[in-house]
């Protein structure tokens, strides 16, 4: 039997190592390749934290398989049966074993801080490349206007979308903290430009939810009463997963939407679109509208 | 033994309405075999060729045919058809025949290569039916995964999570629905159903469904529609019926005299062995939803403004304020002069359907349910926000809903020599116009105007307040 558990115990870290190695290349932990700067950070982080556990839980295991190798080859018969050494109280030990971690997790804090303030920061935030966004699509804006070019506002249960309006000169309006007439709504489908950091303000109705772009890992709780400022850069332009990331409800899985990433053309084509249904009043705009029922 | 921890298996089943019980047990039995019979049970369903529902992938008749290869002329429009669709012969020589069962379909020629070579060929124009009941099926699926848990099994508005909701999930079986576009006389339009289901209802628990393909959407609103008519052929049915043949009518009929117990029962037998008497109901009842689904579903159901939307002004808006307050319109009876939602009938005691006092006072709807006038400085549109929603709403009315139709009293005549004309098609968009504004009120209400007629200069005036905010928010 005691052979059974040396091998037991064995057999976990040979198996961690395996799936270690297997796990990048079959994309067992991502939804595949993150599709933003950020989100490849946020995943270099991660593999980092990977390989300090990993190392940390196989290296464990392994001394734990020789201890349980030796105390079990001692205790054969035909052996001079020594007795085990009692560490248990040692200060050196606790000392060791406190230290190192600590010393990891130090290391991870500070390696980190720099991705942190990028993604949740205000004064780290990419402002000027967001500022370059507002230039090329016309945003008719003040310098204290909000950098957020839509407000999400998540409810049980689905994505309500405000975005500001359009001027009469053509030029876009910028968001404002409440609503305003001008402004325009969708719901499960949030455009916005490509390849550029673009801001939304993230609010909730209800009860809390959590904003999820899996390809771009963006996770961002939605609390009630707050409005959270979120940006993110999609490298490419296609449509993204949008996904609630916080059980809300009985509804949660219905929570799925669409972020839609697009050229600077195509989002100020998308919110003239979003204007034309939202002012349909079923009329041709033709003369011959004069006729009596 | 996880199914039974988790309560699920059996199969679902359509629950009856709540006056199927009043009724003596043959005729309840009577009751089910006419809904099984043309609607049968959710995971045995019936395409009923008679609704006026796209229920399969699609229908066409042979142009060609020979061993495996079948071409076909098919009406359109048709869902997208895929390997393993089945074809159903509806005429001709194979008619009652084994259906054949599609390998590849050549969508640009209509051509299907069939799994296994045709015993006998059928002719040049024999009928076909592609998916027979397939979109009905997904439906069915789909309305099970999105839909069930709150509208129920059987469109009933009284799924699982219903109890927890208010305002109540949809009952479809009265064939009724709140928010369509369509004249007040005409039901919901496909685009309707299909809006509501894109965008969802705000300020209720009705989400959107952005992500449904079309096919989907559409299985999903035929579904929808089928559930409805099977429910109110079985309210209109059991209503029918309960005159005669409930518990009660029939205990009345046999303290009132000659009648026994069974010659009533050897009656209900005889009028439904007799074609004239049940089945030609059951036939008069389904013609008539048919035929007003159909209507429905027609252009000139639909709400059509004579001009287009005024332009918001103060003017406008005043106009709209001045109208609202018209004692005859009644508008500020329920929605209250502020549009606050709190008029006086919210506080008066009405009758429900069987004339007795409501328990709470306050406005009813077609189901039983106390409901709100709309307070109108919330900005939430639960039909949706564009002017032609807004427009249908005043003229169309609210189904099931004490929101009345103004077609009629507003008199609809872009005339305003005409003296009957007491108002006219503008005054609707005037009154729009002031609804729009009413949540942007700051003074007093009626003074909304400004910030929609000058969005320019409110977007700078907004943006100078906002200056002492923090700059990212």
């Amino acid at each position: 039997m005691k052979w059974f558990w040396c091998l037991f115990f064995a057999f976990w870290p040979i198996v961690a190592i395996v799936v270690c190695l297997l796990a990048p290349g079959n994309n067992w932990w991502f939804p595949g390749e993150a599709a933003s700067p950020l989100g490849r950070r946020i995943d270099d982080l991660f593999y980092m934290i990977l390989w300090i556990t990993s190392i940390t839980f196989v290296g464990t295991q392994l001394v734990l398989a020789y201890v349980l190798f030796k105390g079990a080859s001692d205790t054969e018969p035909g052996t001079a049966n020594e007795k085990a050494w009692f560490s248990h109280g040692s200060h050196k030990l606790e000392v060791i074993w406190s230290s190192v971690p600590a010393v990891i997790l130090l290391f991870i804090a500070f390696y980190q801080l720099d991705v942190w303030a990028e993604y949740r920061v205000k004064d780290a935030f990419p402002r000027k490349r967001m500022e370059a966004v507002f230039e090329r699509i016309h945003q008719d804006r003040q310098k204290n206007d909000s950098l957020a070019l839509a407000e999400v506002t998540a409810r049980q249960f689905e994505w309500r979308i405000r975005y500001p309006g359009f001027n009469a000169d053509g030029t876009l309006k910028a968001l404002m903290p409440d609503p305003q007439p001008t402004d325009l709504y969708a719901v499960n489908d949030l455009h916005l430009p490509a390849s550029a950091p673009v801001m939304i303000n993230l609010r909730t109705q209800d009860v809390q939810h959590s904003f999820f772009l899996p390809e771009l890992r963006i996770k961002q709780d939605a609390v009630p009463g707050l409005v959270i400022p979120i940006w993110f850069e999609a490298d490419q332009q296609r449509s993204y997963q949008l996904l609630c990331a916080e059980l809300c409800g009985w509804g949660h899985y219905k929570m799925n939407a669409r972020f839609v990433a697009e050229s600077d053309e195509q989002f100020i084509e998308y919110l003239r679109q979003l204007e034309r249904e939202q002012n349909e009043d079923r009329v041709d705009d033709a003369p011959d509208t004069d006729e009596e029922e | 033994m996880i199914c039974l921890i988790s309560g699920c298996g059996g199969q679902p089943e359509f629950s009856h309405s709540e006056k199927f019980q009043t009724l003596k047990p043959y005729a309840q039995i009577y009751v089910d075999q006419v809904l099984d019979n043309y609607f049968g049970s959710p995971s045995d369903m019936v395409a009923w060729d008679k609704l006026p529902l796209e229920l399969h992938y699609g229908q066409g008749t042979v142009v060609e045919a020979s061993g495996r290869m079948l071409t076909v002329e098919l009406q359109a429009p048709h869902a997208e058809i895929t390997a393993g669709t089945e074809v159903l012969w509806d005429s001709g020589i194979l008619n009652d025949k084994d259906s054949a069962w599609i390998l590849e379909w050549d969508e640009a020629k209509h051509q299907a290569k069939l799994e296994s070579p045709l015993a006998t060929n059928p002719e040049v124009g024999d009928a076909v039916i592609l998916g027979p009941g397939q979109i009905l099926a997904t439906g069915r699926m789909l309305y099970a995964e999105h839909c069930q848990h709150c509208h129920g099994v059987a469109g009933d508005g009284n799924g699982p999570t219903a109890p927890y909701l208010n305002p109540r999930p949809r009952d479809y079986r009265k064939g009724i629905f709140k928010f369509t576009t369509t004249q007040s006389s005409k039901r919901a339009s496909r685009e309707d159903l299909s809006r509501i289901v894109e965008d969802g209802i705000p300020g209720t628990y009705m989400p959107s469904f952005k992500l449904l393909t079309e096919d989907e959407m559409t299985s999903i609103i035929e579904y929808v529609m089928w559930l409805s008519m099977r429910g109110e052929l079985e309210n209109q049915l059991i209503g029918l019926l309960a005159d005669s043949y409930s518990v009660e009518a029939v205990e009345d009929r046999i303290a009132g005299g000659d009648e026994t117990s069974d010659t009533i029962h050897q009656e209900f037998i005889d009028a439904v062995n007799d074609p004239d008497s049940f089945p030609f109901e059951v036939d008069t009842i389904v013609s008539r939803f048919t035929s007003e689904w159909v209507s429905s579903q027609e252009p000139d159901a639909e709400v059509q403004p004579l001009t287009p939307r005024t332009p918001s002004s103060d003017e406008s808006i005043a106009k709209g304020r001045e109208l609202y307050l018209k004692p005859s319109l009644k508008c500020a009876q329920c929605h209250g002069e502020a549009g606050l939602g709190d008029g006086s009938q919210t506080f008066a005691v009405s009758k429900d359907a069987a004339g007795q006092d409501n328990l709470t006072p306050g406005l009813y709807d077609t189901w039983g349910n106390l409901v709100k006038p709309r307070n109108l400085h919330s900005g939430i549109y639960r039909g949706g926000r564009r002017p032609i929603d807004l427009y249908s709403r005043i003229y169309a009315g609210i189904k099931g809903t004490p929101m009345p139709a103004f077609s009629s009293t507003l008199l609809r005549k872009s005339n305003p020599e005409d003296s009957g004309s007491e108002m006219t098609d503008e005054d609707i968009w005037h009154l729009v116009n002031y609804i729009y504004s009413i949540p942007f009120e700051d003074v007093k209400a009626g003074q909304g105007g400004s910030s929609i007629a000058n969005p320019v200069k409110d977007a700078n005036t907004a943006s100078e307040e906002d200056s002492e905010e923090v700059a990212v928010n």
